[in-house]
């Protein structure tokens, strides 16, 4: 579904990612580990399209095609969606007008419900929300936009320990479900903790520093390794 | 003109007058507690359904009640400059309204009026005066317009309210007027002793001139809370000038305006003036600027002239957050449609006190 090649991004003149591959099949739930500054937020973004990021070599394909040309609206259309770590606040923006901008109204109940966050219909987008608040309500934007490719900027953070659960089981549900159209989807979860890795099942997991790939391997081999012996390769056994 | 499939039922006016008053928050006459309509130099409509209010054309006011008299004029001068001393010439047959809600009445449907300029290159001089009487409760919207077809034209309105002690009035006024327009609006207001007034202007179609002064006087333990919703295309310019005075012990205000220039002019000239000790007021003043041209100039000004009072203003001008503008396209939404909402939001079209019809035209 996903794939990276040789993929260099670039903020005006300073290299953020420097030839990062990496292969996210249809179906499948990875994770990206690393410290802070490695280019994990940075990689998403790129896949995105949101701006300052520029790709500067490399190519970013979804389903085969190449899509670094395309703005940032017309990549959510073809299916991909970010679940924001810090979204900005729209003050006067209410939940519902969003829904109805996306054409989603007739969704926004039911996922709200799904999501316990039906009394926040009325209120402006990211405003006064709580840390588990904004990634509950990102979960639902993301069931809104209805994407096959859902990428997630550290979901648990800022999240109380007793509401991780709820994050990563809604993370999971939305993955695992097809799309309205009844496509399969793929996730691209960035994870500090690893707490999240007890409520989805990830496929595989990426360990990336100074923006690259540094090792890819099984999601929860690789994330006790790190927590051994932090952001390394693992030698081979 | 193509006309709505349900338009509120008012028997003198027209099925065009009563589609151009719509859109500035015209409803249903029978869910309304009154109604009045002045249309060019008619005064079309004067009706209540509620023994709580009193809906009089002005001169019959003045002949019917004796206090009336006092009044007209009680809080503007005639001198005041010369557009008032144009209306003031009038004064022999003035026109426009007099809305009396009762000493103590709680007035359940809201009272609305409105002025309609139907003649292209007619003038219009109205003057309006509003008294709620003690203890009174009443919600009141009110509107102007101009239909389509009528560009050009000159409007010169005053409108003297009076709160008395303990009322409470919540009130939203819509201007739509003609593209090509010249209008200046005067409106004066007492509240007196614990009254609360909270009013909410939407100045949002095109017009060449519009020119808004008001003051209000805000007596012991009288508060107001006010928002202003100003938008600015290219070709329009738009002054508003405003003065509060907090003259009693424990006076409040709450004074803020959202405005947007799309190339536009704005100038926004506002001032907050302490003359009490254990008063408190805040005047806000946000614009957002969508083009190179136009301007938008926000003046907030603090006068303290008591011990106590406690005054404060916050002001800001900006563009468009590219970063809110990307978490909007990045849910699927295009460019344009994503500023439009930012947009909306800035200017609280959400905002409740906003008529359903209203909301649903700007938005």
């Amino acid at each position: 579904m996903l794939e990276t090649r040789s993929l260099s991004v670039a903020i005006g003149d300073k290299r953020i990612l420097n030839g990062v591959d990496l292969t996210l099949p249809e179906g499948e739930l990875h994770v990206l580990l690393g410290a802070n500054g490695s280019g994990k937020s940075s990689l998403l973004a790129a896949i995105m399209g949101l701006p300052p990021f520029e790709v500067v070599e490399g190519e970013i394909l979804f389903d085969g095609a190449p899509i670094q040309d395309l703005d940032v609206h017309e990549r959510a259309r073809l299916g991909i969606g970010l679940a924001y770590q810090r979204p900005p606040s729209l003050e006067g923006v209410r939940l519902r007008s969003f829904a109805a901008a996306l054409g989603a109204e007739e969704a926004l109940d039911r996922e709200a419900a799904a999501l316990d966050l039906t009394e926040f219909l009325g209120r402006d987008m990211n405003v006064g929300f709580s840390g588990g608040e904004i990634k509950r309500w990102e979960i639902l934007k993301l069931r809104l936009q209805d994407p096959r490719l859902l990428l997630f900027d550290e979901p648990e953070s800022g999240v109380d320990l007793e509401h991780v659960s709820a994050v990563g089981d809604a993370i999971r549900r939305a993955v695992a479900a097809p799309d309205r159209a009844g496509r399969v989807c793929s996730g691209l979860v960035i994870t500090q903790t690893g707490l999240i890795l007890d409520h989805v099942a990830a496929d595989r997991a990426h360990i990336m520093k100074d923006g690259r790939i540094l090792h890819s391997g099984d999601a929860r081999a690789l994330f006790a390794h790190v927590r051994d012996h932090g952001y390394t390769v693992p030698r081979a056994a | 003109m193509q006309t709505r499939v349900q338009l509120p039922a008012a028997p003198t006016l027209s099925n065009e007058e009563r589609d151009v008053l719509h859109d500035v928050g015209f409803d249903d006459m029978d869910a309304r507690s009154g109604t009045s309509v002045l249309v060019d130099h008619e005064m079309r409509v004067a009706v209540s359904k509620d023994p709580g209010v009193e809906i009089l054309p002005l001169a019959e006011a003045l002949d019917t009640y004796d206090f009336v008299q006092d009044l007209m004029f009680g809080l503007a001068s005639p001198e005041h400059d010369a557009h008032v001393a144009t209306v003031a010439e009038h004064m022999h047959a003035p026109l426009g309204h007099f809305v009396w809600v009762k000493p103590g009445a709680k007035v359940r449907m809201p009272v609305q009026s409105f002025t309609l300029l139907e003649t292209p290159q007619a003038r219009q001089f109205t003057h309006d005066v509003t008294l709620i009487d003690e203890g009174a409760e009443v919600e009141m919207v009110s509107g102007s317009a101009a239909p389509p077809a009528v560009h050009r034209g000159r409007h010169i309105s005053i409108l003297e309210c009076y709160q008395r002690p303990g009322s409470v009035c919540r009130s939203v006024s819509i201007d739509h007027w003609g593209a090509e327009m010249d209008v200046f609006s005067y409106g004066w207001s007492r509240l007196e002793a614990g009254a609360r007034g909270l009013s909410t202007a939407v100045m949002l179609s095109p017009i060449r001139r519009s020119v808004s002064r008001s003051v209000s006087i805000l007596e012991e333990g009288a508060s107001a809370v006010s928002q202003a919703i100003v938008f600015a295309p290219e070709g329009t310019e738009r002054e508003i000038f405003t003065e509060t005075r907090l003259a009693g012990a424990g006076a409040t205000s709450e004074d803020v305006a959202r405005m947007v220039s799309s190339g536009g002019r704005i100038l926004n000239d506002a001032v907050l003036i302490g003359d009490a000790g254990g008063t408190s007021g805040f005047l806000g003043r946000d614009g957002l600027k969508l083009a190179d041209q136009g301007e938008i100039a926000a003046i907030p000004a603090l006068r303290a002239r008591a011990e106590g009072a406690l005054l404060s203003h916050e002001a800001s001008v900006g563009m468009i957050d590219g970063e809110k503008l990307a978490y909007l396209m990045a849910s699927g939404m295009e460019e344009d449609a994503a500023r439009d909402l930012i947009v909306q939001g800035f200017l609280s079209l959400e905002d409740d006190r906003l008529p359903e019809g209203v909301r649903r035209r700007v938005v």
